[in-house]
Order: structure tokens, then sequence, then C-alpha cells
């Protein structure tokens, strides 16, 4: 079993590194940390970075996650050698664009490519935006999934995750007392459907809801909340067809023993419970996206 | 007697409304609420205004506090006026510029132009500054007096502040359970002394030491505590000379009957519990 500290950041390709900065500072609220002509990586809370927009094919995109020791990501890299999943070592020059001390990287059976870090960077100073939109950390990752499953296996077998709930066969994956940190939603196709921030409460969510319209950001779902784990959420959309969710409240899973997933039927109703309507192909009733 | 609420907002005049602009903001660390014409707003709290920089002489300066009814402010006009004070009552447009409902304009004894406003500004937008000096919002202002015993009559005795302590003769005045709204200070002549910022903690006061330091702003005292409110500081000169001061951790009085007001020395020590001088000559012997 390799157990996950923590979700630490994204990173993802863009052929518009300017745009993706703009996005990111003036319009979701992240801090600019650092920008060299290839890259540019942003604060949300503690982490040193949460998001990182790079150079290159909007397709890269990688997830990472923390294990705590060496020990265990030797032993995570085997485990995962094991069970068929090919696993990279990240060289020293790479392990300092990502301000950790080591990484092994592999791709999920739907081809989502995941890396695992040892001791990422925090960050002494606190989180200070250029836009108040109220966010307090990085709160969680939706994948998409073409696996037929073999993916939740991944996280619950090999992984230390468990599934909180379900809707339709979209799981939502949690590591620690939050409902989830990682969402699988079957898809056509493997890749980061969003990126979802925490943000202080419903006045700073609604708040954005009426900043993204006047920036005419288009708004995909919500605002809504998910009967799921009760978060209020707002999603829009990015650089690349990448979507961020604000989102507020929710509900922590209190007791780890006695907590058992619930299956919600896969339709709109099961993703937001006020009837917001959306168009997220991963989210729209019947067939598989 | 004048029940004054709380310290509104203070207006000063500059020559450079755009240097004065640049200081409030990257340096100060206050967000811009609204730019007019000849003049820049700014905001540090709830309050949709708390400090105003407007192209002028920078002798012109006003202070303002907030008084509670409209007709406090009738027979606040009719008091400072039994007492010969010249007052003067706001005009819509005046009102306008100053965001407030209504105001009347008069000076204190020695000369420092106060404005008593009724009904100002809050805003539905919280303040969010450009920089991160944790600012939680305007607090209090120094004023200069040429007649200190005169000066700390008239405001308590014709207004309702109440002595918290003295530093000297220099008396630091409550007019709510904050330790200190208005502190005088003895100069030759009028002028505003010094204007605070409440910051979060002392953590900030530090962190704004070393940010402003490297970015050459004169420190003028500090980082340092206060023996008389308890609050950890930091003084530094802004535009025009003008003394801003950052500070956390103030005093606060919650017992109006069992609180006594104390004498300390008008010397470092009575300023600071820690050790650091003062460059400001109105706490100089």
């Amino acid at each position: 079993m390799i157990e996950i500290e923590q979700l630490r950041y994204v990173r993802l390709g863009t052929r518009d590194l300017p745009a993706a900065i703009d996005f990111a500072q003036r319009i979701l609220g992240l801090q600019l940390i650092e920008k060299t002509a290839e890259q540019a990586s942003f604060r949300s809370d503690f982490r040193d970075h949460t998001l990182v927009y790079f150079k290159g094919d909007p397709a890269e995109q990688s997830v990472a996650f923390e294990v705590r020791t060496a020990d265990a990501l030797e032993r995570a890299a085997a485990l995962l050698q094991e069970n068929g999943y090919s696993v990279a070592r990240g060289d020293a020059q790479a392990a300092e664009r990502r301000k950790v001390k080591a990484f092994v990287s592999f791709k999920d059976k739907s081809g989502n490519s995941i890396e695992l870090v040892l001791r990422p960077q925090t960050s002494g100073w606190r989180y200070f935006p250029s836009r108040d939109a109220g966010i307090t950390g990085l709160e969680a990752i939706a994948l998409r999934s073409k696996s037929n499953g073999a993916d939740e296996k991944l996280w619950t077998k090999l992984f230390n995750g468990r599934v909180s709930d379900w809707v339709g066969d979209a799981s939502y994956i949690r590591f620690d007392d939050a409902h989830h940190r990682l969402a699988l939603h079957p898809s056509s196709r493997a890749g980061v459907l969003a990126i979802e921030y925490a943000v202080e409460g419903v006045t700073q969510l609604m708040q954005s809801q009426y900043f993204l319209q006047a920036a005419q950001i288009k708004i995909v779902h919500g605002p809504g909340r998910r009967p799921t784990s009760e978060q209020m959420f707002l999603t829009f959309a990015g650089p690349d067809d990448v979507l961020f969710s604000y989102v507020a409240e929710g509900k922590k899973i209190a007791n780890e023993a006695t907590h058992r997933p619930r299956q919600y039927p896969r339709q709109p109703l099961s993703f937001c419970s006020w009837g917001s309507e959306t168009d997220i192909p991963e989210f729209t009733a019947g067939e598989r996206a | 007697m004048i029940k004054l609420q709380d310290v509104s907002y203070v207006r000063l005049g500059t020559r450079d409304l755009e240097g004065a602009t640049h200081f409030a903001t990257d340096y100060l660390g206050l967000e811009v609420s609204e730019r007019a014409k000849g003049a820049v707003y700014f905001k540090s709290d709830e309050r949709e205004h708390t400090l105003c920089y407007f192209e002028g002489d920078p002798a012109d300066q006003a202070a303002a506090f907030e008084i509670a009814e409209r007709d406090d402010l009738v027979q606040a006009a009719a008091q400072l006026e039994k007492f010969g004070h010249e007052v003067t009552l706001g005009t819509p447009e005046q009102s306008e510029l100053r965001k407030v409902r209504d105001f009347i304009s008069f000076k204190d004894p020695s000369g420092n132009r106060i404005e008593l406003v009724w009904r100002p500004a809050y805003s539905g937008k919280r303040y969010h500054g450009v920089r991160d000096a944790g600012i939680t919002g305007f607090s209090h202002i120094g004023l200069c007096t040429t007649d200190v015993a005169r000066d700390e009559a008239f405001w308590t005795q014709v207004c309702n502040a109440r002595v918290s302590d003295r530093i000297g003769d220099a008396p630091l005045l409550r007019i709510d359970e904050v330790h200190h709204t208005i502190a005088m200070f003895p100069s030759p002549r009028p002028g505003i002394q010094h204007i605070n910022h409440q910051v979060e903690s002392g953590d900030d006061v530090m962190r704004s030491f070393r940010f402003l330091t490297d970015r050459q702003v004169p420190m003028v005292f500090g980082p340092g505590r206060h023996p008389s409110s308890s609050a950890k500081f930091l003084y530094f000169e802004g535009p025009d000379g003008m003394v801003f001061e950052y500070s956390s951790g103030v005093r606060s009085i919650a017992d109006e009957l069992l609180y006594r007001e104390r004498q300390l020395s008008f010397d470092p020590a009575g300023f600071c519990e820690w050790g650091s001088k003062p460059e400001i000559p109105e706490f100089q012997k």
C-alpha cells in the first residue's frame, strides 16, 4: 500500500504561456511565484506552488502527490512496476524544476500522468494574490478516466485512497478527512477535467461568479451544490480545455471506520442538487461521454 | 458634549498626487477605492475610504470623526461656536467628496482642521491591499498641539475623549474601548502628527520593517513596543514628511470605571519598552 500524504500540484502544458499566466493571476486569483521563459508557477496556500504552466503540448499534464519518505518512494516505484505500470525516475534537473527532493512518474491505465514527489517545498510566506478570490488552497483534482474501473483500483488498492461516493461509475476518492481529493470521471479520453480550489465561503464563491461573468469567462456549471460532498461549487473554463472550480463548505468524513460510500445515479441532480445545468460531457446523463 | 464615535478618515493635500498614490499603495499597502479628478481615495478596512490624498498644499490637512445623529451635528456646531470656534457647514458637493451624508468643519484650539461627519460610507467589498501588509484598518491619529493642557481640556470636556495614559504631558485619548484614537503631542505648529493603521500581528510589523527598509523608506521609530498601549509598532516617513505607523496588539479598555490613566516618562523609555529611540521631533525633548 502506497501512503499518499497529500495532493501537491498540477503541471499543465500550454502553447500560450502569457495567456495562461494572465488567466491564473487575474482571473483565477493565484499568486505568481516564479516566471521563466519556459514556465510559471502559482501559489494558492502554504505550498510553494500548486499550479504550473509550462510551454508545451496541452496534452502534457501531470498531477503530483506527496509521499513521506525516500523509502516510501522506492516501495511505491517497486509496487507500481510489479503491477505492470512503467515507472520513470525524475532526474535532478526535473526535480529542481518541481522544487522537490526526488520524484517518480507513471501513467495510469487511462494515460494520465501521475508524479509521486518527496519533500516538496513549503512556503514560509503566506499566500497573497493580486485578486481577492478568497482562495484557501488546492482542494481536489478531477481526472478523466477511460479505464473501466482500473484507475479506481489503482488508487484504492495500490494507494491508500478510499472511495467516498460514486455517481454512476464516477468515483470520489479521499486520502484524508476531506470528502475527496481526486475524482475519476468515466470519459472517452484521458486528461485533467477540473482543478478545484477551496475558497473561504459562499460569499467569495458568489463574488467570483459575478466577477467571472463581468470578465466574460465561461461558467460551465453552477453555482451549485454537490449532494455527495455537500460542497458548493462554481466551475468555469480555463485555458486549453481544462476546467477550474471554486468550492466552499462541504462535509468532512468524520468517521473513517463507519463511513460507507454511497451510490448515486448518473443524472444531473447527482452532480448538483440545486439543479444547475451543464454541458460537461462527463456530467451529462446517458451514455459514457 | 460632542460624542465622537470613531475616527473616520484623514485628508491630506499633496503637490505630487502620483507619488503619494505610489507610496500609499505599493509601500503602505492600501487599496485605491477611487481615483477622482485631483484626488485619490484609499481603503484600509470595511469603510469606503479612510485616507484621501488631494492636489493641494501639504499643510492643508483634515481629520474626520463620526457623529451618530444629524441632530448631534447641529448641537455640536452650536456648542463649538459658543466656545469661539468658527464652524463651517458642509455643502452637499463637499459631503459627496468626503463620501458622507453631512458634515461640519472647524479648527481645534491649536488650529487643526477637524471634520465631524454623519453617516460616512461603508463598502460591501472587503479591503484587499496591493501588498500583503496585514492591515486590519485605519485606527488612530497623532495631532500636534501648541498648548497641550488647553487641547486636552478641549478634547475631554467639549468632546467625549478620556485620557488613557500620558507620556510626559502628551495625552493618549480614547473615545471607545481602544486605548487611544487621538494622541496629542506638543509642537510649535498644528498638523496631523502621524497616521496609524493596525496590522494583524507582530510578524506583520517586522515583515514591513524589512520590506520598507529594503525600499529605503526612512524609518523614524521602531520596531518597538509602547509601554502605554502595549502595541508593537513601526513608524516610517511618507510623502510630505507625514509619519505613518503600523501597530499591532493595542490594549482594549473594557472597564471604564476601574481604569486609571498612568503617567509615563517623556523619554525613549516612555515611548518604547524595547529600547528603540524615536527620530520624530514631537517624540523628542
